[in-house]
């Protein structure tokens, strides 16, 4: 048990960088972006394909991954999903659900339904602390390289021009758009940003376990219950939801077979949507 | 009745008779069969999302629940028990009642988007727990078997008259005081709340009748299916092919959700030979529906041309 409680705090490092993301956008655009997991899991496949053409790390791969996925969410943003904002709360969600749906298929007709992982030279390396408790360094690295994305992104929403501008945005949009922002850059801004740290998480995960074109809409749900239980746009909020689901899916796994290891962070979830859907950490 | 109406009450009827005696004249090829079969079964369940999504406000992306559901109830009840098939159909759409009315109470205070996610999660967790499950042999599926076996007519038959009860039903309950509340719900939600309508038991009304319905459709769609398995049965693309139908033709029209089957099924089909691509351009065409034409081919046409088809909102224009 000890041990699940271990590798489920080590892999909450890695689902709140999961969530972070999709907080951010449902804080600031107030959108719900249901293509998240697939910006996820085509992380991923990014360094897959980077990692076997270059012969590096996938870690390695993040300098090229990221920076991609940022542009791709920033132009996203700007070309499509801005243009709807003003329509209703329908049209937007139903845009990211369609382009879940293309993204899904597209990496289904590139790198077919086949499982893969992302091969490390750590992958199997572990420290032994006592006979019941195992470090696998994976998880240790993975925590690591998730606390720091999420370190760096606390440090530029609260000292950057362009963080600050976000964090206005997303108090008030109105107000912030009076004092000069342009609000639709910042959204375009705040979707890069979770593009390319849903494709951080992606990477960091595709090391751990196996992924296929599917895997996305299994990390939305975990993105969305980190979200719900963390509050929008709050990151220690985020943090807290990310532990609650690692330890619900390893301790649910251990406990339940890992059939049921969802269950229990789905009835979390529900039970958080049912009683306080604007979260533990909200304002 | 207005004289309009009585119009287009009159041709519904004629169409509808057409379509049923279509089978038996044996005009129709198998193939098309098939593929009118496909789009009286995403009409029925494209009537019931609009119902949900258009009127009352209620965006599911778990639709997948109810058609799955309904699946395993049909195996259940004519596989395992050998009953006759009616019996399969009517619990499908008990259960699936029963169940809709269960999550009205635990979901239907969250708003919207909540709502959409929290229909998407019990949808998952409901897969999780068949998958588990002895009664309905865990992943491994179960085969449908009914006898005697209806013909493919026949099963056009039975489904073509779900989708017209389907959109009558809808008609009439759009026309009673349940839609006069739905559309000032739809309006002014705490307006209506304070003039006395019940929200929550519009909800619970739509939700339920959404449950049965999509329910019996779902029990017809696994008899044409024969076989019942955890991940096709409670996938989303169920819900993703319903939100596609409705979009193309039309949310929050009376008309929409059939022309979206009827364009969803011939695009399906016509697409299928270009296989791996044909997902890629349905959702291309999906959001470029959504940028272009938000209202979709019946909401387009009918603001475009100042008509309105089956009109339930504003008094007849004659």
């Amino acid at each position: 048990m000890a041990q699940a409680v271990l590798q489920g705090i080590l892999l909450g490092g890695v689902f709140a960088v999961v969530g972070i993301g999709m907080s951010m956008i449902f804080g600031i655009v107030k959108l719900a972006n249901l293509a998240h997991g697939e910006f996820f899991i085509l992380g991923a496949y990014l360094s897959m394909l980077f990692a076997g053409q270059l012969d590096i790390s996938p870690l390695l791969t993040l300098v090229i991954v990221v920076p991609l996925m940022f542009v791709a969410g920033y132009a996203l943003q700007g070309a499509l999903i801005n243009r709807v904002l003003g329509m209703g709360d329908e049209p937007p969600l139903l845009i990211t659900f369609g382009l879940s749906f293309i993204l899904q298929n597209v990496l289904l007709l590139i790198f077919s339904a086949d499982p893969q992982t992302l091969k490390t030279t750590y992958q199997l390396k572990t420290i032994v602390v006592s006979d019941s408790l195992i470090v696998p360094v994976l998880y240790l690295v993975n925590f690591i390289v998730g606390a720091l994305v999420i370190l760096i992104l606390g440090l530029f929403l609260r000292f950057t021009y362009t963080g600050q501008a976000i964090r206005a945005v997303s108090d008030d949009n109105m107000a912030a758009s009076l004092m000069g922002i342009s609000v639709k850059r910042s959204y375009s801004i705040a979707m890069g940003i979770a593009t390319s740290t849903a494709a951080v998480a992606g990477v960091v995960i595709g090391t751990t376990f196996t992924f296929y074109p599917y895997t996305g809409s299994e990390y939305l749900l975990v993105a969305f219950g980190v979200v719900v239980l963390g509050g929008m746009g709050s990151i220690p909020g985020t943090l807290v939801g990310g532990l609650v689901f690692g330890l619900a899916r390893t301790i649910g796994s251990q406990v339940f077979g890992t059939n049921y290891q969802m269950m229990i962070g789905y009835i979390i979830l529900l039970a958080m949507l049912m009683i306080r859907p604007q979260g533990l950490f909200s304002k | 009745m207005s004289r309009r109406m009585k119009t287009e009450y009159g041709v519904f009827a004629v169409v509808l008779a057409v379509l049923f005696v279509l089978p038996l004249t044996g005009a129709a090829s198998d193939n098309a069969m098939r593929i009118a079969f496909n789009i009286a079964l995403y009409a029925v369940f494209a009537q019931m999302w609009n119902l949900m999504c258009g009127y009352a406000g209620l965006l599911s992306l778990g639709q997948q629940m109810f058609i799955g559901v309904s699946g395993y109830a049909t195996a259940v009840v004519c596989t395992s028990y050998g009953m006759p098939f009616v019996l399969g159909l009517l619990v499908s759409g008990v259960v699936s009642a029963l169940l809709a009315l269960f999550l009205s109470v635990l979901l239907l205070r969250m708003r919207g988007l909540y709502f959409a996610i929290a229909t998407w999660i019990v949808s998952e967790m409901i897969k999780i727990l068949f998958t588990g499950w002895k009664l309905v042999n865990y992943a491994g599926g179960m085969t449908i078997r009914v006898t005697p076996y209806p013909t493919l007519s026949q099963q056009f038959m039975l489904i073509l008259a779900l989708a017209a009860a389907s959109f009558l039903l809808v008609q009439a309950m759009l026309r009673s005081k349940i839609g006069l509340g739905l559309a000032a719900m739809r309006d002014d939600p705490d307006a209506a709340a304070g003039l006395g309508v019940n929200i929550f038991k519009m909800k619970t009304l739509c939700f339920t009748v959404c449950g049965f319905v999509t329910g019996i459709g779902g029990s017809i769609a696994y008899l044409n299916r024969l076989s019942v398995f955890p991940n096709g049965a409670f996938a989303i693309d169920w819900t993703i092919a319903i939100v596609f139908a409705v979009i193309i033709g039309g949310t929050s029209t009376a008309t929409g959700p059939i022309v979206g089957a009827f364009v969803y099924v011939l695009l399906f089909n016509f697409l299928s030979r270009y296989a791996g691509y044909s997902n890629i351009i349905l959702g291309v065409i999906a959001i470029a529906v959504i940028v272009v034409a938000p209202k979709g081919i019946m909401g387009t046409l009918q603001n475009r041309f100042k008509f309105e088809l089956f009109s339930s909102t504003r008094p007849s224009l004659d």
